[in-house]
């Protein structure tokens, strides 16, 4: 049995993915969480100076949709067929933009900037998005991003809306439908409910 | 052989990886270029209003430029010899992509001194800290590759967004702390099939 050790901030973020991949899957691993504090302790020892990082039996992988990537594909959870592969890739790499893109509010203090600048990232980049996005839903007819079944691309949406609608309320995919239905189902998963219920409580 | 329709701008940017890596494997493609004023005529057809896209077979779309790249390099024997060795090709790109990113707020700068200003800061700050990190790699890895032992996508990577925009931007002066991925770059470079494409392809500002 290979041993994994997922090492993050004791935060949601870049991370959450990885662990509700593993935690999907039913996959035992050491969720390895620092406060940020502790850091500098730790950042010269990854490859990048950056986390995550997952220690695959000790060996090193870094970056965040690489290693969701490569524990989706080791734990049935990446796509049917190669071609399934590369549209979960593509949708993950969507919500990776996002994310890049919530960095600017998350990180603004004042509160009237900070929500000018939602309403400006939600009309002008979120909304377009979820248009296409809820497009391709109906399109593939089977509720999930792709194929007929869970992939990682559906944990990646879930993880990135679930907290976007928490903080910023549910009008930010009232129009979409579609998403909302997969988001909800896979809050519901009793896996992934279970883990949610448990997890640390983070502030991001 | 299927058939490939690469869409992009008539740039490099984030269409150039893709392109270099069917050049490399000699695999033909419609490398479908269009200007700025076009592009309003296509992007209601791509599947998230954004470019590059490849079309296969003229039925199936892919979006987002590293998927993108990643699947041509799977298909076309450039994404590593195992699992694990493609996830390392894929960590390096996404590197690369980061860096890249942290390239466009200094690109979109209008003032040329505040402009110099940040692109120094982001080469202090962002591209030195990784060069040296990727310095140690390349040593421990041993044979002039960034993943096992022979050319992988992630090599080509580094080849294209150094040569576009880091160097472009920075000078070649941003690789004189990192002289294995100084001379990996140059390798890719000197690749018979990358120079014939470089020395034939539009040449344009980006």
């Amino acid at each position: 049995m290979v041993h994994y050790k997922l090492i993050y901030f004791n935060l949601r973020g870049r991370g959450e993915l990885a662990r509700l991949v593993l935690h999907h899957q039913e996959v035992a691993f050491e969720d390895f969480r620092f406060e940020r504090e502790e850091w500098p302790k730790y950042k010269a020892g990854t490859p990048f100076g950056q986390a995550p990082v997952l220690e695959v039996d000790g060996k090193p992988l870094a970056q965040s949709n690489t290693i969701a990537r490569y524990l989706a594909r080791q734990h049935g959870l990446a796509g049917q067929n190669e071609w399934e592969q590369s549209q979960a890739d593509m949708y993950v790499d969507c919500i990776y933009d996002l994310i890049t893109g919530t960095r600017p509010i998350i990180y603004e203090t004042d509160k009237e900037k900070q929500k000018e600048i939602l309403q400006k990232f939600l009309k002008e980049t979120v909304n377009p998005h979820l248009e296409k996005l809820e497009q391709q839903l109906i399109k593939n007819g089977t509720g999930f991003l792709v194929g007929k079944s869970i992939t990682w691309a559906d944990l990646a949406y879930y993880s990135f809306f679930s907290p976007m609608t928490e903080r910023f309320g549910d009008s930010v995919i009232d129009n979409s439908p579609h998403l909302k239905k997969l988001v909800e189902h896979v809050a519901n998963i009793p896996q992934i409910k279970k883990y949610v219920e448990t997890r640390p409580k983070t502030t991001l | 052989m299927p058939g490939y329709k690469l869409y992009y701008f008539n740039v490099r940017g984030r269409g150039e990886l893709s392109r270099l890596i069917l050049h490399y494997a000699g695999v033909p493609f419609d490398d479908f270029r269009f200007e700025g004023k076009d592009w309003p005529a296509f992007k209601s057809k791509m599947p998230f209003g954004q470019v590059p896209v490849l079309e296969v077979d003229g039925e199936k779309m892919l979006a987002q430029s590293h998927t993108i790249a990643r699947y041509l390099a799977r298909q076309h024997g450039l994404a590593g010899q195992n699992d694990w060795e493609q996830s390392q090709a894929d960590m390096y790109v996404d590197c690369i992509y980061d860096l890249h990113g942290a390239m466009r707020t200094p690109t979109w700068e209008t003032d040329p001194v505040k402009q110099k200003e940040l692109f120094d800061k982001v080469n202090q700050d962002t591209i030195q800290p990784h060069l040296e990190k990727v310095e140690q790699h390349l040593v421990k890895n041993g044979g002039g590759h960034l993943v096992g032992q022979g050319l992988t996508w992630a090599d080509i990577a580094y080849y294209a967004y150094f040569t576009t925009p880091i160097m472009t931007r920075l000078g070649g002066e941003v690789l004189t702390k990192a002289p294995h991925l100084k001379k990996l770059i140059e390798t890719v470079g000197n690749n018979p099939n990358i120079q014939k494409y470089v020395e034939t392809r539009p040449v344009t500002s980006g």
